[in-house]
């Protein structure tokens, strides 16, 4: 893993040392040089990228080649032929059986060497590693750790993504930052008047009483903003621009592959007479690429006006729009600590701490994976 | 040809049964060892002054019970063989700090994930892949069936350890008081879905893959590993004489040619030890005896013509050998 960091991770005039990630502090908090985390969930893809045409992806600095069998099982294999590094998504499939391009070395959907034309038997330790890999929705969530602890049950719920109820509309971004400052980015709302003005943050809300605190490994943000109107990203698919709404929001980190918001809208003056309630639940997916890269698959889903293509619209639009401001602006930070070889030590301030809290509990798991004491 | 090598010290020496010791392997820097999987081995490269680089391979065990080693610990048993010089030498020459290099794990007996039923066979030593098969198994709630043949409960390594894990998954077979274990009954009340692991000696190992094709089991069904051992009982020792380099060896009957040919040293090509690469093949001039092939590369047909043997594995039964290096 650390050789091909070493070669995807962008040139840094302060050398990384992924060969010994052995050193980790007592209470560290992590960042773009902290060793990721292989022992989660992370979504390989979705579900749709992956069919009969082979694709690789790299994920986690691992190089994976993803394809699907006749009978439609997805398959991730090591996109890496165990003899010459070929890479096997440059090969083909013979029925289930991935055949490498260089010596045509075949592999079947377990990772077993089932042929090696040049030998006149088939070696027993030619195997290319394999990844367990769950379809759900219209997620397909690789596990890139041990293969013994890849416990489904550990799969971060999204249920509304493949839920009736729910109506989603959905982006991708391919981001040169990495993911660590991204989960920062969302449990710090701070940020939204200045860098997403108008979109999803209004003066008020910025100074809004929040509460976080630690779950676990997760960090919830809940935040209520009573009897003020919506920012403009949910005025028009609500039609309640301008009136005093209820806003209730609870941001969560839930794992390093997922940042889940779920927002509440209640309009207490409703024509029924009854107060109504709009939910949105937005789900961040991260996959980091290298230390300093990352994929982004993000999905907002209402619970009302589904058939409405205007809203759709509107949704995917403005959230791509703010998710964009997001992204470059990481890619200038990223940039920036990259370039400036002058140390810096950023300063913190109480609104950061939800944000340090996610870093901690990261840093916490890369310490558990990656570090050696005993 | 020589893969990158990892630089271990012996951090744990623990006598588990009158011949089997465990040692507990920790790399020198801070960082992890490579990650593996159940039914992989390491090489463990030992520079003896005078016999030059002597190389083992023991299966990976994983941890203790069902606790995970450190990321940066190997943990492998040794059986001290009668006629092993490589185990005699771990034993009297490996103890706490000692210094050593070890190669990549590399997986021949890998356990499919897939499977839906398993059967662990055990013979003897061979238990030790079988304890990260046994772990994998637990962890992911896996129906299994493990069964651990040996002479006695005494000579039996792990056998508390893997009762402890497996309760009632597991049965002892001792053959010293029970008789031989017959290795085709058992197979023969499986259900049709089990897969079947089995790792012992090279005669165990023969008996099972025996039992399975008697019962006409699809290829596949059952994976074995041998030991990978390069010399057997009963093996003898004998003159090889290397013609280009005008040079007279002696291989003793406790080394393969390989390592005799190291110890000169003479180079040879070589990667995976264990008669399957082909690598090591080298053309015979002339023999005496019978040539013992023992690789799987070379055909039928090239083992009767004897013009051409695997150096890692096969030797020759006679006193005498040429062989064109």
């Amino acid at each position: 893993m650390s050789e091909k960091q070493k070669m995807n991770s962008i040139v840094s005039p302060i050398p990384i040392d992924t060969e010994n990630p052995g050193n980790f502090e007592l209470y560290g908090f992590a960042d773009h040089t902290t060793p990721l985390i292989l022992d989660c969930w992370y979504v390989a893809a979705l579900t749709t990228e992956v069919t009969r045409e082979v694709i690789s992806k790299r994920l986690l600095g691992t190089d994976v080649a993803l394809y699907r069998t006749l009978s439609g099982k997805p398959v991730a294999v090591r996109n890496r032929c165990p003899h010459r590094s070929f890479p096997l998504s440059k090969g083909r499939l013979e029925g289930d059986v991935l055949v490498c391009g260089y010596h045509g070395m075949a592999f079947n959907p377990s990772g077993q060497c089932v042929r090696m034309p040049a030998l006149p038997i088939v070696p027993t330790h030619a195997d290319v590693r394999s990844f367990p890999l769950v379809e759900m929705g219209p997620l397909l969530w690789i596990w890139l750790g041990h293969p013994d602890r890849a416990d489904t049950s550990l799969i971060p719920d999204t249920h509304w993504l493949a839920d009736s109820n729910w109506k989603t509309v959905n982006g991708f971004f391919s981001i040169k930052a990495d993911y660590v400052s991204m989960h920062e980015n969302l449990l710090d709302q701070t940020h939204f008047p200045f860098l997403h003005p108008g979109a999803i943050g209004t003066p008020e809300y910025a100074r809004s009483k929040l509460d976080a605190r630690m779950v676990g490994d997760s960090v919830v943000i809940d935040r209520a903003l009573l009897n003020s109107p919506p920012p403009g990203v949910y005025a028009m698919p609500t039609g309640l621009a301008d009136k005093p709404v209820d806003r209730f929001s609870e941001a969560c980190f839930v794992s390093p592959a997922l940042h889940r918001a779920f927002a509440r809208i209640v309009d207490n003056n409703d024509p029924s007479g009854k107060p109504r309630t709009y939910r949105f639940n937005i789900a961040h997916i991260f996959t980091p690429e290298t230390q300093q890269s990352m994929h982004y698959w993000w999905f907002c889903s209402r619970d009302f006006k589904h058939d409405d293509a205007a809203i759709d619209e509107h949704l995917t639009t403005a959230s791509a729009k703010a998710y964009k401001e997001d992204v470059e602006a990481l890619e200038w930070i990223m940039e920036t600590i990259m370039k400036d070889a002058q140390p810096q030590f950023d300063l913190h301030f109480a609104p950061d701490k939800p944000g340090l809290m996610m870093r901690q509990s990261l840093y916490r798991l890369a310490k558990a994976e990656h570090g050696t004491a005993v | 040809m020589n893969p990158k090598l990892f630089d271990v010290k012996v951090a744990q020496v623990k006598q588990l049964t009158p011949r089997v010791r465990e040692y507990l392997l920790c790399r020198t820097s801070a960082a992890a060892l490579p990650p593996w999987t159940a039914g992989a081995h390491i090489a463990l490269h030992l520079d003896v002054p005078a016999r030059g680089l002597v190389i083992r391979h023991y299966a990976l065990i994983g941890g203790d019970g069902l606790r995970d080693d450190p990321p940066n610990t190997y943990r492998i048993a040794v059986q001290c063989e009668e006629h092993g010089f490589g185990s005699h030498l771990i034993h009297e020459n490996l103890t706490v700090g000692s210094s050593l290099r070890i190669g990549p794990p590399v997986n021949s007996f890998a356990l499919d994930r897939n499977s839906e039923q398993v059967l662990l066979l055990a013979g003897g030593i061979g238990v030790t892949p079988l304890i990260a098969m046994a772990r994998s198994l637990l962890r992911r709630n896996r129906s299994f069936q493990m069964i651990y043949s040996g002479r006695s409960i005494e000579q039996m390594a792990y056998s508390q350890t893997l009762q402890d894990m497996c309760g009632s998954n597991i049965r002892f077979h001792c053959s010293d008081s029970q008789g031989r274990l017959d290795i085709k009954a058992l197979f023969a009340q499986l259900d049709q879905a089990t897969q079947v692991y089995v790792c012992g000696s090279t005669a165990f190992t023969k008996a099972a893959i025996q039992a399975s094709q008697e019962l006409g089991w699809a290829v596949g069904r059952l994976r074995s590993e041998a030991f990978i051992s390069s010399v057997l009982p009963g093996d003898t020792s004998f003159q090889v004489l290397l013609q280009k380099s005008k040079l007279e060896i002696k291989v003793r009957s406790d080394q393969s040619l390989l390592d005799a040919l190291s110890e000169v040293p003479v180079p040879v090509f070589w990667d995976c030890r264990k008669g399957e690469c082909g690598l090591c093949v080298t053309k015979v001039l002339a023999y005496d005896g019978e040539l013992l092939h023992r690789d799987r590369y070379l055909t039928d047909e090239d083992k009767r013509q004897g013009s051409s043997m695997c150096l890692c594995v096969s030797r020759t039964s006679g006193q005498r050998l040429v062989l064109d290096l």
